[in-house]
């Protein structure tokens, strides 16, 4: 059975990995198995994250605003990239900016530490206009250009589903010369507390993830896999070995178990093992012959 | 660290509040007092996250003693003795013992805020003299007293409507019985009650540790949604606590 998929040169042993902010080197959240593993995302100087709370449940999910609490890129790969190594897996490394500068100044640095390829978390202010750059192609085509000029690995652009149409976006960074783009991020959300007539979360807003926004993000990567050519990287909601075969039969190649992991750490190893035992009974022996493989109607 | 554990039993203390008792040899086993364990009362996506709770007592069984709240509780409460349940833990770093040259503890405790000491009185009773000063509701809020007693604890109460011991909030009964400047204090409830243990503490420079609450997702340290502020910045409650020095956390209003 062949479950090795691949990202511009990268390949990898099979499309199952994590979601950036969702995992970590923890006793019991065993990640030997996996395709690859995305740490949480870091930003070229040390953030110290959102006032709380934080997070808050919601019907099948949750909202979070964290704010990418992290240590800076140099202390993470001195330091937790060093650990995250040793457990032989493919490392995703996912990095954020607030300028064109930081993204090519955060390039240099994971172009020296060994990563299998670059996640742009493009989810951050976009200077001089009021929205993100993940909303706004002409944005996002020149930060993916840019980081893919000096770049040594491959190049993967993290969209938000905060967006009218993300095959636009999706396009723009294929444009500019993306090896994958990864989808969705979380959706806008907020959550108040009628008694106390505030928001549940510190930062006011947050954003949703979870089984809740399962089949919003499985339409996108729909939609975006009829659009652009390059491989997509697919999560929002993955629960089961179930989950991740819609998004990978809507189109995708990879897939990503997030929030399903505060509920059960466990959860990305038994939709390895559910995806494997789905190729078994129906006999497929390629993982490729599954992406994109949806039927008309 | 994850598995699924038989349920021995879950009794009603009073209208509200539940003991849980459960076959979990290898959380006992490794359990330290003031550590939590993360347990997901239904399998199916509601309620979604994990419920966290102090582990009460690690010996043959593992108790843990809780208020129905809301959904989460409410589901627990309804568990029978015989069923499974999956739990995560022992989670969180647990209470460290007092400082050298200490001889005298002092636990202030609101409401369910409790529930982890019997556990650190089962650990000190041996070497320290322990003041219990216990705040409930009413009467029937009261639990594990003859345990604390057991366990040599010299007991204050207070209550909001006097109905056993001083009637009034424990922080203002903590203020009267003025423990010396000697006493160790260890402190877990309602953040009000915190702040004002914390208040009286440092006007008095007593030192001690505090055992906070923040809604979790993970449990684990991996999402960071715990935060809780402290002088050395924002630390997770899940990992880097729950157990912080008393005056190490920054609590508002
Ligand atoms: C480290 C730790 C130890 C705890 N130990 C105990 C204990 O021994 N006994 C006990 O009765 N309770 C304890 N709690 C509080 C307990 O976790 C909540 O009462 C419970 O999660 C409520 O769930 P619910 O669905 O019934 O209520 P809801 O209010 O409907 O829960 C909604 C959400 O808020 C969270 N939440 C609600 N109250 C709290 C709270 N006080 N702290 C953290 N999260 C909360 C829930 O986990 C859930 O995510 C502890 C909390 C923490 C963080
Ligand atoms: C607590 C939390 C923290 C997250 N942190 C990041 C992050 O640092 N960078 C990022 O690109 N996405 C982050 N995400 C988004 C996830 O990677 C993922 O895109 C999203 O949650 C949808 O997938 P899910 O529903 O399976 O969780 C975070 C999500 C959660 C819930
Ligand atoms: S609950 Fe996830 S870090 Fe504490």
């Amino acid at each position: 059975m062949d479950l090795s998929v691949k990202i511009g040169n990268v390949t990898f042993k099979n499309p199952v990995t994590v979601a950036s902010g969702t995992w970590g080197l923890v006793e019991g959240y065993s990640s030997s198995s996996l395709g690859a593993v995305i740490p949480k995302t870091v930003t070229l100087y040390a953030r110290q994250g959102n006032p709380p709370p934080r997070i808050v449940e919601t019907p099948a999910g949750m909202v979070n605003a964290i704010g990418i609490e992290n240590p800076g890129a140099d202390a993470f790969i001195a330091g937790k990239l060093m650990e995250i190594k040793k457990i032989g897996v493919p490392v995703i490394a996912s990095v954020s900016g607030n300028s064109d500068e930081e993204f090519q100044a955060l390039t240099e640095k994971f172009n020296l530490a060994g990563v299998s390829a670059l996640e742009l978390n493009l989810s951050c202010p976009n200077l001089k206009h009021k929205t993100l750059v993940a909303q706004d192609p002409i944005a996002v085509k020149r930060v993916v250009a840019l980081v893919k000029k000096l770049a040594r690995m491959p190049v993967v652009a993290k969209l938000s589903p905060n967006v009218t149409d993300i095959s636009v976006i999706a396009k723009a960074a294929e444009d500019a010369g993306a090896d994958a783009v990864s989808l969705v991020n979380t959706f806008t959300a907020m959550v108040i507390d009628v008694h106390k007539r505030k928001s549940m979360i510190g930062n006011f807003t947050g954003g949703l993830s979870g089984p809740a926004i399962r089949p919003i993000a499985v339409a996108m990567v729909y939609k975006t896999a009829q659009t652009v050519k390059i491989p997509i990287i697919a999560m929002g909601g993955i629960m089961t070995a179930e989950d991740a075969l819609q998004f990978i039969i809507a189109g995708a190649t990879m897939v990503a178990v997030g929030t399903a992991s505060f509920v059960n750490p466990e959860t990305p190893v038994e939709v390895l093992e559910g995806i494997k035992e789905y190729m078994k009974k129906n006999k497929i022996k390629d993982i490729k012959e599954l992406v994109g493989s949806i039927q008309g109607s | 660290m994850r598995d699924t554990f038989k349920i021995v039993s879950n009794e009603k203390l009073c209208p509200k509040f539940y003991k849980l008792c459960l076959e979990a040899k290898s959380i006992a086993q490794k359990a330290k007092p003031g550590q939590f364990v993360h347990i997901r009362v239904n399998a199916e996506l509601e309620p979604f996250f994990r419920r966290p709770f102090s582990i009460h007592r690690a010996n043959k069984y593992l108790e843990i003693c809780y208020e129905v709240i809301g959904p989460g509780t409410k589901i627990l409460a309804a568990k029978k003795p015989g069923e499974n349940l999956d739990i995560l833990g022992p989670l969180g770093n647990g209470f460290m013992l007092p400082p050298q040259g200490i001889k005298k503890v002092a636990i202030v405790a609101g409401g369910m805020g409790v529930a982890p000491f019997l556990a650190l009185t089962d650990q000190l009773k041996k070497k320290y003299e322990i003041i219990l000063l216990y705040g409930g509701r009413t009467k029937d809020h009261i639990f594990s007293l003859k345990a604390y007693k057991d366990n040599g604890c010299k007991i204050y109460i207070s209550t909001d409507d006097g109905s056993v011991g001083t009637k009034g909030r424990v922080s203002e009964l903590f203020s009267k019985i003025i423990p010396d400047a000697s006493t160790y204090i260890y402190t877990c409830g309602p953040k009000p009650m915190i702040k004002a243990v914390q208040d009286f503490a440092n006007k008095h420079q007593l030192k001690g540790q505090a055992s906070l609450e923040e809604v979790m997702a993970c449990g684990v340290g991996v999402c960071l949604g715990c935060a809780t502020a402290t002088i050395h910045g924002y630390k997770t409650v899940c990992h880097d606590g729950p157990v912080f020095e008393l005056g190490e956390v920054v609590l508002g209003k």
